[in-house]
């Protein structure tokens, strides 16, 4: 057993499954945004393994629901998502002594929990690294397409009322503190909250661009001297 | 419809592949490794203000979440476990908000 714990790809599915509760309540609320928007449930659902973002296809369907344009939905869906442009420059480092086909398959399933969880174990090999990434970005697909489904399926079946939802902001504080494993990257994270918090008038979350851009620069700033 | 989900579902796979082909084989300055460091607890902190923010920018979170919020964090910090983290998170919230 503990030879088998103890294997890169358990360990990446056992690390997404705690992960995944906040996203629960999440996939109810999508469901509820897919009948809203008036569109058949195959095609609302049909975005789940198209996008593979909550977020995004939340956005998507809420405003094609309010009757915008195709260009205004997609665009503002996509700036909503423009914090992986983020995710993707990180990554870029590790991807580089990864094959060909991984850079293709593991940009696929670059979502939030993923990219956070590759930042919090550091892992040096790329073969363990490999596997780890794709467990746990294919664990997290595998839950998001069943419960899109459920979600849509079932309506709202967790009343908002209980108050299930708030367990997205817990999570990430939680994830927030596992990636802040030294003092200046908990600076840098409260930075970035403080400027979140100015810019949170800006559409489409673009706060959290302007934070993340405006928090690593300051660190820059502060840490010129290597440590 | 259709068109839509399939614009937004390229454009969404773009943006996560850019800079992994793009940077595929350009050798990072180590100022650059360094700044890198900080995308993930920035990313979260901003996430979880963004979160905590309605659309017309104004904090939504009253006592339960903030101390929800905190509770979370501490024990986040000391546990290192999310599952713990997310019962004292919530388990915070719902009983102010009742005894509220």
């Amino acid at each position: 057993m503990k030879n088998a714990l103890s294997t890169p790809i358990l360990r990446g599915s056992l690390d997404a499954l705690p992960l995944f509760i906040p996203a629960i309540p999440f996939a109810f609320v999508f469901g509820v945004v897919v009948a809203n928007a008036g569109i058949p449930s195959w095609l609302g659902w049909s975005s789940s393994p198209i996008i593979f973002g909550g977020a995004i296809q939340v956005t998507l369907f809420t405003l094609l629901g309010e009757g915008a344009s195709v260009a205004a939905a997609v665009s503002a869906a996509l700036i909503v998502g423009a914090r992986h442009l983020f995710y993707s420059l990180t990554l870029a480092p590790r991807f580089q002594d990864q094959p060909a086909w991984f850079r293709w398959v593991g940009s696929y399933v670059l979502i939030d929990q993923v990219f956070v969880l590759s930042q919090i174990n550091r892992i040096e090999e790329p073969g363990i690294f490999r596997r780890y990434y794709l467990a746990a970005g294919f664990t997290f697909w595998a839950l998001w397409m069943t419960f899109t489904a459920l979600g849509i399926l079932l309506g709202p079946a967790i009343p908002a009322s209980w108050g299930f939802e708030f367990a997205a902001p817990v999570l990430f504080v939680s994830l927030m503190m596992a990636a802040s494993d030294r003092g200046d990257k908990l600076i840098a994270a409260a930075a970035a909250m403080g400027v979140a918090l100015t810019f949170s008038h800006l559409p489409h979350r673009a706060a959290i661009l302007v934070a993340v851009a405006i928090s690593v620069s300051l660190m820059l700033l502060i840490r010129r001297r290597p440590a | 419809m259709t068109t839509a989900i399939i614009l937004t579902g390229l454009g969404t796979y773009a943006m996560r592949a850019f800079f992994i082909f793009a940077l595929a084989r350009y050798s990072f300055p180590p100022i650059m490794l360094r700044a890198l460091e900080y995308v993930a607890p920035a990313v979260m902190g901003a996430l979880v203000i963004s979160m905590m923010t309605n659309t017309k920018g104004e904090l939504t979170a009253g006592w339960a979440e903030s101390l929800g919020l905190l509770g979370a964090a501490v024990v986040a910090k000391w546990t290192g476990n999310h599952i713990f983290a997310l019962l004292s998170g919530m388990g915070t919230f719902w009983i102010i908000r009742w005894l509220i």
